[in-house]
């Protein structure tokens, strides 16, 4: 259905024009976060800009949103003397807003690999209920981000993009190292 | 422009909401929390004493108010239980308190937390934003059930009594007694507690 929608809005690409871009992400915690939360995340999306710098350079945004949960089993957790048995539901929701810049390797043929770094901030929200009481942990991370991916010139106007992208939340008072995996599908236009 | 922005919107609304899934069932909110001194040499006592009734929390007994107490069959499914834990322990039951080396108190409580909802006519028209003049408020409440277990020693080493073990346990009331839930959770709490084994 979103994908629909994508089609549906897709305008135009162009090799040397700025364009947009909509996705959606699936993605897997790592580190602390993959320990928190193991399983996947099937609810996310990705909006990016990218500016035309050179036929091999374009820099632009991401702004995504990943929503991570799990419903841990009934389980007992242990600090000092003090124990602790329950279901827990944990909640996860990741927002990294970066500045990017992509290197196309490619440039000449329809399907055009690049690489991508980025940096910027990323909000993280975590939530753990337990009983009828939430415990929050927030926290805005210095964040950065690498990629790798894909972009396919379906014709002149449009294309497919698929991108791998690793983003790191660096450790603040609140919260450790936040860290994912997201694997993200989407179109692209040109602007 | 607008074309776009309405898109983006109905990306996030299928998304889904921040905290997807949650809990279902009564049981689901359940938890047990136990605590004890780790100073206390468990393993060197044997000998414990209870009460055959369970106190039931209401009122202010320092005020001079009778003492309320758990309801037969359940007061008898509960002690039942605590003490088939206790045995599996190593621990041996006596009937007077003085010559026990721990006393286990249970006491249970319940908590009712009511909402009121009287001002969300007031959005669309002030005349109502009167509060609670204006009619009867929208009321929702649960409440929660919690039993309490505590080992209390009063030995040599001790010049009052004194709290060696603590077990909470607490969960969302359905309205019906479950005794499942109730047994589930007292075995809980000695099983997370396997320092209470006696030699």
């Amino acid at each position: 259905m979103i994908f629909g929608f994508l089609l549906m809005t897709a305008k135009s690409y162009g090799q040397q024009d700025s364009y947009m871009s909509v996705q959606y992400s699936v993605s897997f915690g790592t580190g602390d976060m993959g320990d928190y939360i193991s399983k996947t995340s099937w609810r996310g999306m990705l909006i990016e800009y990218r500016g035309y710098v050179s036929s091999k350079i374009f820099v632009g945004m991401d702004a995504g949103w990943n929503v991570f949960y799990e419903n841990k089993d009934y389980d007992t957790y242990t600090q000092g003397t003090e124990s602790l048995s329950g279901i827990q539901y944990r909640y996860q929701n990741q927002v990294p807003l970066l500045a990017t810049l992509d290197y196309l390797i490619v440039t000449d043929k329809a399907l055009k690999p690049y690489v991508g770094l980025g940096i910027g901030t990323m909000y993280s929200e975590r939530s753990t209920d337990m009983n009828l009481y939430r415990y929050e942990l927030n926290s805005w991370q210095f964040a950065l981000k690498g990629e790798v991916g894909l972009l396919y010139e379906i014709n002149y106007s449009s294309a497919v993009k698929l991108a791998v992208k690793y983003y790191n939340g660096f450790k603040t008072n609140s919260l450790g190292n936040q860290g994912y995996v997201s694997v993200n599908l989407g179109m692209a236009w040109s602007l | 422009m607008k074309k776009k922005f309405i898109f983006y919107l109905s990306i996030i609304i299928l998304l889904g909401s921040c905290h997807p899934g949650g809990i279902e069932y009564y049981e689901d909110t359940d938890v047990v929390y136990t605590n004890y001194d780790d100073s206390f040499d468990f393993q060197s006592k044997g000998v414990y004493a209870i009460p055959d009734k369970i106190v039931k929390l209401e009122g202010d007994l320092l005020e001079g108010e009778e003492p309320a107490f758990v309801k037969e069959p359940y007061n008898t499914q509960m002690l039942n239980q605590i003490k088939s834990n206790m045995t599996a322990l190593g621990w041996t039951k006596t009937e007077d308190p003085a010559d026990a080396d721990l006393v286990m108190f249970p006491a249970v409580w319940t908590n009712t937390t009511l909402y009121y909802y009287y001002d969300y006519w007031c959005w669309y028209y002030y005349y109502y934003c009167g509060g609670w003049g204006w009619g009867y408020p929208s009321v929702s409440s649960y409440t929660t059930g919690t039993l309490l277990m505590t080992l209390v020693a009063d030995g040599d080493e001790y010049i009052d009594p004194t709290r060696v073990w603590t077990a909470n346990i607490n969960g969302l009331l359905s309205g019906a007694y479950n005794s499942s839930r109730v047994t589930k959770s007292i075995d809980q709490a000695f099983t997370q507690s396997p320092y209470l084994k006696t030699n």
